[in-house]
């Protein structure tokens, strides 16, 4: 019976020493577990949507994704992450964005990038957000995009049209670039951007005084019927009263043949494009205006902006959709690394509250650009920037308009 | 005045550039009864060999030969190149499918045409690449009359293409090759059985067709200066429309048909809207085909009793 006992105790001992021990390694083996997988999680997979090999905009689309590829080797080496970038060209498609979007929904990406175009986002913003999916888009500035309410997922980098179609406007009042009562010429390319920026300017420029011709080509057009529409709208719309031509346009390449065609017809008048038609390699009509919603980071000193300027020096010249590019790829993968750090798996939901949660002020941005995005995506707050070209074709910042 | 002057101006260019293209189509369907919506895919073709022609001999800006020289090679090269390659296209694509129902190499001559543009797509990108023409030929060569600037780029596409137009009309008309096609034209199985080499014939038509297209490729970078992988699709669409307007088959009448269309275009974008030029031409190929089908220059069918 002692003996009985004494078994029955040495049992229990053991049994308590038993669960002890192995409880505790595995308590250490899952929290090192726990530790090894927010580490191990730090990785997935974005996508972005750009028109890098289709379409009338391939320079500006290159230009973002070479920007965006720049972001992601760029944050993987300082944050010891390992996230991908999966490329959809969109060539600035509806039709087209809409087939890469559904595949892109399909696949593990947490993110979209993108996607570049105002007429892109309307097709694919409802299946994002249906989706949940964040989609930060670098260049896509119609404002309904976030008054309509149907892209509940969408955010931009770069202010909307109603910041750059007055500021533009303005401009060329203050700056007297077309004399009082004269005419300034608009034409748009029947596209949903161009559109919109026309709608916005229209009013203001009326309200000064001057007389606004409204004319429309179709954006689509190529060769000879391209060259027919620009030599009918010189012939035809460019008076001795047109001072000023306002190219809302998504493509540098017909703002440039626009500007030949004039120069081929012996006529004379400012052009300013906006920042569709905003590219260094194909629109260098001297004398332009070009607006932008990202800097001119050659001629910056920081660390950031040169280490920029040589992560795309082997692509060739750039302009101004790049930075904004790097910015939402970095915003992207900010947001699904605190995921990370906060103990979680990322999923595009958590990943869609983190980019909401954005707030980086101008102080912290390591480009002096504030990120906080409305309620609604909207980009809150952010200057429009301006180029000249000179007399050798080089965009020229001007530093305070 | 002015206006119209320049908008005549244009739309002639244009005009002849649709019906260098619009013959191509003609001559193929008078031998063949095939229409070949590949054509305007070989006019996108001649564009991109011009356009490489300049970069070899340095680029736009810094030609290492004199511009008429320079001009000469790009048409023998555009011209023989393109036409080896629809020569090449007939032998492999169209020749074995002679005998076969008429809808075979009708959509056979589609997939010829999506495997050109997108080719030229996977092996140069779709970047709109510039001819850059007012690098090496300034607007200031040009005629100016009463306001209106008539450059030498327009100038030299109307007397090339008059000139290769007249060309045509006399190989078709006084030469024994010209002979044969026509006769291959009437009746093929007739011609053969009186000794003519119909596969011969056949392969010089679209020799001769498709070197037009890749000269009238050539002359339209310079004048338009923008080329992509896509420009012939509509191109071609459009001397299409000049050859059933003119009368499919009928060289004289794609002439006209060209000319035809590209003014249509071009006073339909002045006077109306460019938005409204492209309603405009394929209205009148709609109309054509319900008022006279045969073409303003066709013959009507024969009916046999």
């Amino acid at each position: 019976m002692k003996v009985r006992r004494l078994f029955i105790g040495a049992l229990g001992v053991m049994a308590l020493a038993s669960v002890t021990v192995f409880g505790a390694s595995s308590s250490a083996a899952s929290a090192g577990s726990s530790a090894k997988a927010a580490k191990a999680a730090c990785k997935g997979s974005i996508a972005i949507e750009a028109p890098f090999a289709t379409g009338p905009a391939i320079p500006q689309g290159l230009e973002q994704l070479h920007f965006a590829e720049l972001a992601v080797a760029m944050f993987n080496k300082a944050n010891g992450t390992s996230f991908t970038l999966g490329q959809d060209d969109t060539g600035l498609n509806p039709a087209l964005a809409t087939t890469r979007t559904n595949a892109i929904i399909a696949s593990k990406a947490l993110a979209v990038v993108g996607p570049s175009g105002s007429q892109e986002v309307e097709a694919v913003g409802p299946l994002l957000a249906a989706a949940g999916m964040a989609a930060v888009s670098p260049s896509a500035t119609l404002p309904a995009l976030t008054t309509s309410g149907a892209n509940k997922t969408f955010f931009r980098v770069v202010p909307d049209d109603n910041v750059q179609g007055p500021d533009d406007a303005h401009y060329i009042i203050k700056h007297k670039l077309a004399p009082a009562g004269s005419t300034i010429l608009i034409i748009d390319d029947q596209e949903a951007y161009s559109q919109g920026i026309t709608a916005v300017m229209i009013p203001i420029l009326q309200a000064a005084g001057f007389t606004v011709n409204h004319q429309s080509y179709n954006g689509a057009d190529t060769g000879a019927t391209l060259n027919s529409d620009m030599s009918s709208l010189v012939t035809s719309q460019v008076t001795a009263t047109t001072k000023v031509i306002i190219l809302p346009w998504q493509s540098g390449g017909n703002a440039e043949l626009f500007a030949q065609t004039l120069a081929q017809q012996g006529k004379t008048a400012t052009l300013f494009g906006t920042d569709g038609t905003n590219s260094p390699s194909q629109f260098v009509a001297p004398g332009t205006y070009v607006s932008a919603f990202g800097p001119d980071i050659s001629t910056n000193k920081s660390a950031l902006d040169k280490s920029l300027v040589k992560g795309v020096a082997k692509y060739g010249p750039y302009g101004p959709f790049g930075v904004p590019t790097w910015e939402a790829t970095t915003i992207v993968l900010d947001a699904i690394d605190s995921v990370c750090k906060a103990g979680k798996t990322p999923s595009r939901a958590n990943v869609l509250a983190a980019v909401r949660k954005t707030n980086i002020p101008a102080s912290q941005s390591d480009l002096g650009l504030p990120v906080k995005f409305a309620p609604n995506g909207n980009l809150a707050g952010s200057p429009g920037f301006l180029f000249h070209i000179n007399a050798k074709g080089k965009y020229v910042e001007i530093p305070d308009k | 005045m002015q206006i119209f002057i320049q908008t005549l101006v244009s739309g002639i260019v244009t005009g002849c550039l649709y019906a260098l293209i619009a013959l191509g189509y003609s001559m193929v369907y008078g031998v063949l009864k095939l229409l070949n919506f590949a054509h305007g895919d070989l006019y996108m073709i001649g564009a991109f060999v011009g356009y490489f022609s300049i970069q070899w001999f340095g680029g736009a800006a810094a030609l290492v030969i004199p511009v008429p020289l320079l001009v000469i090679f790009m048409f023998l090269v555009a011209g023989l190149g393109v036409g080896a390659l629809g020569v090449a296209i007939e032998r492999f694509a169209y020749r074995p499918l002679r005998n076969a129902p008429r809808i075979a190499p009708l959509i056979t001559a589609l997939g010829i045409s999506f495997i050109l543009e997108d080719s030229v797509l996977l092996l140069f990108g779709g970047f709109q690449r510039s001819y850059d023409t007012p690098a090496f030929i300034p607007f200031t060569q040009a005629i100016h009359i009463d306001g209106v600037n008539i450059d030498s780029v327009q100038i030299m596409v109307v007397v090339v293409s008059v000139a290769m137009m007249y060309g045509l009309t006399q190989l078709v008309n006084r030469t024994l090759f010209g002979k044969s096609m026509r006769a291959v034209a009437s009746d093929r199985e007739a011609a053969e059985m009186l000794g003519i080499n119909v596969d011969r014939t056949i392969a010089l038509t679209f020799f001769i067709g498709s070197a037009m297209a890749g000269v009238a490729g050539v002359m339209a970078g310079l004048a338009n200066e923008q080329i992509t992988n896509i420009i012939g699709f509509l191109a071609g669409l459009k001397a299409f429309t000049a050859a059933v307007v003119g009368g499919i088959g009928s060289i004289p009448g794609a002439m006209i048909g060209g000319l035809v269309i590209g003014l249509c275009e071009a006073f339909s974008s002045s006077y109306v809207s460019s938005q409204y030029s492209d309603l405009i031409v394929f209205a009148i190929l709609i109309a054509t085909m319900l008022i006279r089908p045969q073409g303003v220059f066709g013959q009507p069918p024969l009916q046999k009793v």
